[in-house]
């Protein structure tokens, strides 16, 4: 929304401070300003000239060179206008002044310089070129602008005698959202009165004299939706341009003149923040009545395209027709033009609710709804009419009320008081801020006070009572924002100083994202949380398991992700065409169509989906057959560093993606944690990666539940100060054959065997078809003695007979 | 015979003198100390033949002139063997300029993840508790319980993701929570009063991105809840991690701002840290950063917490991390940050 300086100072004064203070004021206390714009800024050095003598250029047939007073001197100016002639009053840029050549976006600032070998000091300029297009629209480029009618004072600057001396605020509508009573300058002057502790101006208007020519009728049928009508009939209204005065006002906020009625409805709603709505009253026939639209009802809106309307859509009708959509756009059919000689004014207050519906499921905004949607006060109505009839009466002498004033209301608004304690403001604040700078801010933003002893009972305004003060909090904030938010001293809170509840879940992340990049050189990837129907698909999974989202962003991407594959393989895609070795890994949550997790709230047992926390760690590398054994090495290293014992469980169901024989679950403490395996190949390549992919998947949650729950026992043991003895075999084994079944018999056949490590495997040459070679590394120890060799040698012995029994093996 | 040591003795030390190498030092050594030969070794094996009286006269004078050489041999041996060190050091010279083979490997945290672990750390120290929350949430807790309304626009199905069947007009819409904010009642109502926690995570928007848009970003949430807690400490808190992140001299500015959620409510905007807040590009020329949204716990807030606002109060804050990652790197595009392009993740 834009706000005018100038506007603003007519309510409040005497204030003679620079806009710029202003703008930091508000945005300190008020609202966000984005932007300040000088509207004279562009205008500097361009002064009003008179053309004393014109003869044409020596040497260039279209050209002419000017003789120009310019006040206190006359500059010698080559001019190419087709329409300069002596006597003429003109608008001189002089060495200095920024204009806009034509065809050109950026601004030229002008040198003394030659042209075709004649001095020219500056330029006489075409409205076009000094931003005044608008203002003094041109019949072609070659025209230069012509005030000589205008009679103005020859020196002066344009844009003082423009009247474009005033700046322009920018405000955020955002910071505006919920100040309904911001949307004028009205309500803008009242808040920049208390920041300059000056007297707001009375919003003066008189009461309409009603008349008898014209019969008005109004029904509000929706009073829930339409709090407030009120309307009025005038005639002998003659349509034409409005006052000088009012089109500058529009024009320096953005808003082109269209006739005066309009420009009347346009000036009021900036002025009070009320949209008002002009129907031409011949037009209209009948009773008026504010109503829901039918389903299917269609209207042609002034933009002049046609809308199609629900049974939730509140129009103004007469009893054939729809006349306009309450508080978003009039009607084309009733609309003022040029023959139009009576009227009906509209000065209304709808629901905000409901005229937000509409405008959005229209996607139509205005000026109107906008304002309508932040909640207005309905006895601003009736200012609005009265002003709206004021000015026509001034603007069209011959115009008359021909109707009653008809207002029909339905409106009740909490005012209060509320009563608080005085101390609550420096409760709330931590600050002490004096009595009477409280009630003085109170007091200048209309709020009525009563002090009674150690309370006060504050009585609200109607502008804020619509909607945004209504408890004691409210009337802190209006406190605080004016004794400034920079002057509350800061402090901490004295709580008690006790070291915080530990989360698990997050020391578990952390821990682990640290191994894996410090320690494993993996890197972490954050991925969206949605997942496709191809992603899906390609996996071999079913969108039956997937959470879909109601309005998705993509329609590409509208599951919700049950396992953080997809778009980490996505991710492998991507990457390996740059890295020899991808090694990437996320920890996030996923969602479950079938498990249930949190409650929806405090009370009932509506649970939302599960939604745990996993890790998935992938790697793929361009020459690595086996990425299984380098993800296994992550799993080792962070469950070393957790001090869990891995234990590898067969998986009980295969998934799509996962390969059948390079798969297995991970388990500690006998609870399933999480996925070892390889993607299968036919997956991957389904999915463009060429190379194969291990994967490692934890579940976090189960993990950290696991061990907050289970006591992670010291191992360590005093060290045997006898001699260990240590001994090797190597054999041959069927591929089959697997390693922690060998394990087993190992460590438990002979009880001064200390510690049993796998050291080799190897497959290939020199190896029967379908054997392995494995070598195992023995640790013997007894804490009370030196062992002999003749009872390791029969310890030995007696390994291998169980191997050769249990497994076949062959010693080597 | 000790004439002939004496004699021995010169001799040997003279010749140590002009021992230029290791080969002429043991060339000199086996000449007088050889088992077989040595010309010592035969003179010490000639002892056994002297009488007594000689054999002990002689002897003494023998061993002497036995260490004295002995210790000549030593100390020449200790000469070269620095000078062939002197040497050899030099010929061991490496390229220190040159790097380890092969590379050293390091993987690579997500710019997030430093951010928000630097964060949690600093509010760790400050007595507050890390909570995680659904990403996934009902309606009520992230909106009803936060005092938005039904009617408010962040509702419209332009601003939320809702999930399929359980839409924006289901008796109980599941959201993606919108703002970390949603956890704040299911905090109130498990820990009650005094409680202070922050909460860093995941949220989302339904809408389009662009270079400074994403419809999933990260938010870090705070709120502290007690007897006597003012907006002064809301200020205290937000200086405490304005000056962590951008150093001591980082002011704290706060502007009204409306949130259904708190009231008074704020925007804080920290002094930039770029060009300290004279302006430049980061800071578009104002010399100040808005990092943050905060302000009193509305008591409509704290009554969903089961809280009771008569007694206790409180304030939240609001960060936006990916925001705060952002302008800690100078990334151009927000969309980097979820794309999984190791290009971009290698740098952090």
């Amino acid at each position: 929304m834009l706000i005018s300086y100038n506007w603003l100072k007519k309510y409040v004064s005497p204030l003679v401070v620079d806009a710029k203070e202003v703008a930091e004021k508000l945005k300190a206390s008020t609202v966000e300003v984005e932007n300040l714009q000088d509207q004279g800024e562009l205008l500097q050095n361009i002064v009003i000239g008179k053309v004393t003598s014109e003869i044409k250029h020596p040497n260039a047939d279209k050209l002419k060179l000017c003789k120009v007073d310019v006040g206190n001197e006359e500059l010698q100016i080559v001019c190419g206008g087709s329409n300069v002639r002596e006597g003429m009053l003109v608008a001189v840029a002089k060495v200095g002044a920024k204009v806009q050549w034509h065809g050109e976006d950026k601004l030229t600032e002008l040198k003394p310089t030659k042209i075709r070998g004649e001095d020219s000091y500056g330029m006489i300029c075409a409205s076009t070129e000094i931003g005044l297009g608008e203002l003094f629209p041109t019949k072609d480029e070659k025209e230069i602008l012509d005030l000589t009618e205008k009679n103005y004072k020859i020196g002066l600057p344009i844009a003082e005698v423009l009247g474009l001396n005033d700046w322009v605020f920018e405000i955020d509508n955002k910071s505006l959202s919920n100040r309904g009573d911001l949307w004028g300058h009205y309500g803008m002057a009242r808040e920049v009165a208390v920041l300059y502790s000056r007297d707001l101006q009375k919003y003066e208007t008189k009461k309409i004299t009603p008349g008898k020519d014209f019969k008005l009728e109004v029904e509000v049928v929706e009073p829930k939706l339409c709090s407030r009508y009120m309307a009025v009939a005038m005639s002998g209204i003659k349509v034409g341009p409005s006052p000088v005065w009012l089109q500058e006002k529009l024009m320096t906020l953005g808003h082109h003149p269209i006739n005066n009625i309009v420009d009347i409805t346009n000036y009021i709603m900036l002025d009070l923040g009320q949209p008002m709505h002009a129907f031409d009253a011949t037009k209209v026939e009948e009773k008026i009545s504010i109503r829901l639209a039918k389903i299917g009802e269609k209207i042609v809106a002034l933009d002049k395209n046609e809308y199609e309307l629900n049974e939730h859509d509140l129009v103004i009708a007469d009893n054939k027709k729809a006349l306009a959509i309450a508080g978003v756009m009039g009607g084309k059919v009733s609309s003022i033009d040029d023959g139009t000689t009576s009227i009906i004014f509209e000065s209304a207050n709808f629901n905000p609710i409901s005229v937000r519906k509409t405008s959005t499921h229209l996607n139509l905004r205005s000026d109107s709804s906008v304002r309508f949607e932040k909640s207005l006060d309905p006895n601003m109505c009736e200012m609005a009419l009265q002003k709206a009839v004021e000015l026509v009466l001034e603007c069209s002498p011959e115009a008359k009320v021909s109707s009653k004033v008809v207002d029909e209301k339905n409106f009740a608004l909490t005012v209060g008081p509320i009563e608080i304690p005085f101390s609550i403001f420096e409760k709330k604040l931590g600050v002490i801020i004096p009595e009477k700078d409280i009630i003085n801010i109170f007091e200048r933003l209309g709020f009525v006070v009563k002090s009674k002893k150690a309370n006060l009972s504050i009585i609200i305004p109607t502008w804020r009572a619509v909607k945004d003060i209504s408890i004691a909090e409210d009337l802190v904030e209006e406190v605080a924002r004016f004794f400034g938010y920079n002057n509350i001293a800061s402090a901490l809170p004295g709580l008690e100083n006790k070291p915080p509840q530990i989360n698990r879940l997050r020391n578990l992340e952390k821990n682990i994202t640290s191994i894996l990049v410090k320690e494993l050189g993996y890197n972490e990837v954050y991925n969206y949380s949605f997942v496709g129907q191809d992603q899906i698909n390609k996996l071999g999974d079913g969108i039956e398991k997937y959470l879909e989202l109601d309005n998705p962003l993509s329609k590409e991407r509208p599951f919700l992700r049950r396992n953080l594959l997809p778009n980490l393989l996505e991710n492998v895609k991507n990457n390996i065409e740059n890295y020899p070795v991808v090694k990437i890994f996320e920890i996030g949550k996923v969602f479950s169509t079938h498990q249930a997790g949190a409650r929806v709230d405090n009370n009932g047992d509506i649970l939302l989906p599960k939604q745990d926390t996993w890790l998935a760690a992938l790697y793929a590398a361009k020459k690595d057959e086996a990425p299984y054994w380098q993800v296994r090495k992550a799993l080792e290293s962070i469950f070393a560093e957790l001090h869990l014992a891995i234990e590898i469980l067969p998986a009980d169901k295969i998934q799509t993606w996962e390969h059948p024989t390079r798969l297995a679950l991970v388990s500690t403490f006998g609870k399933t944690v999480g996925i070892i395996c390889e993607i299968n190949p036919l997956v991957s390549q389904g999915l463009g990666i060429e190379q194969r992919v291990g994967v490692l998947q934890i579940n976090l949650i189960t993990l950290s539940d696991l061990l907050e729950n289970k006591k992670i026992l010291s191992s360590y043991h005093p060290a045997s100060g006898y001699p260990e003895v240590v001994r090797d075999l190597a054999f041959l084994v069927k591929k089959e054959v697997e390693h922690a079944d060998i394990l087993a018999v190992l460590n438990s056949a002979d009880p001064l065997i200390a510690k049993v490590e796998l050291f080799d495997v190897y497959e290939g040459v020199n190896i029967g078809e379908g054997y392995k070679s494995v070598g195992y590394g023995f640790i013997f120890s007894d804490p009370e003695r030196t062992l002999t060799t003749v009872e390791v040698d029969l310890i030995m012995k007696k390994i291998i007979i169980l191997l050769e029994k249990q497994f076949k093996a062959e010693m080597r | 015979m000790q004439s002939k040591l004496e004699q021995l003795k010169s001799e040997a030390l003279l010749a140590l003198k002009s021992v230029k190498d290791k080969a002429q030092l043991e060339e000199l050594e086996n000449k007088f100390f050889g088992r077989k030969n040595g010309e010592l070794t035969n003179i010490m094996k000639g002892l056994k033949d002297l009488a007594d009286d000689a054999r002990k006269v002689v002897g003494q004078v023998a061993n002497d002139v036995k260490i004295e050489i002995e210790n000549a041999l030593q100390s020449k041996k200790k000469e070269l063997s620095q000078a062939d060190w002197q040497a050899n050091l030099e010929k061991e010279r490496l390229d220190t300029t040159q790097p380890v083979l092969p590379k050293n490997e390091r993987g690579h945290f997500h710019p997030n993840t430093i951010v928000q672990n630097d964060l949690e750390e600093l509010f760790t120290s400050m007595g507050f508790m890390t909570l995680d929350g659904s990403e996934l949430e009902s309606d009520y807790y992230n909106f009803s319980a936060l005092n938005i309304p039904e009617t408010h626009p962040a509702r419209d199905m332009q601003d939320t993701f809702y999930v399929k069947g359980h839409g924006v007009d289901s008796n109980v819409p599941w959201v993606m929570r919108t703002q970390t904010s949603a956890m704040q009642v299911r905090a109130m109502q498990k820990y009650g009063a005094p409680v202070r926690a922050i909460v860093p995570g995941k949220c989302f928007r339904n809408e389009a991105t662009d270079v400074r848009h994403e419809h999933t970003f990260y938010q870090l949430e705070g709120f502290v809840v007690g007897e006597n807690i003012t907006f002064a400490h809301l200020k205290g808190v937000l200086e405490t991690v304005a000056k962590h992140l951008y150093g001591e001299e980082t002011q704290v500015r706060l502007r009204p701002k409306y949130y259904p959620f708190v009231e008074p409510g704020v925007n804080g905007e920290v002094t930039c840290f770029l060009c300290k807040g004279e302006g430049c590009r980061v800071c578009k020329n104002t010399g100040w950063l808005e990092i943050f949204g905060a302000g009193m716990i509305h008591p409509n807030v704290l009554k969903e917490g089961n809280i009771d606002s008569t007694k206790n109060q409180g304030f939240a804050f609001g960060f936006g991390l990916t925001r705060l990652v952002m302008l800690k790197y100078g990334i151009e595009d927000i969309r980097h940050l979820e794309s999984g392009d190791l290009k971009f993740l290698k740098q952090f």
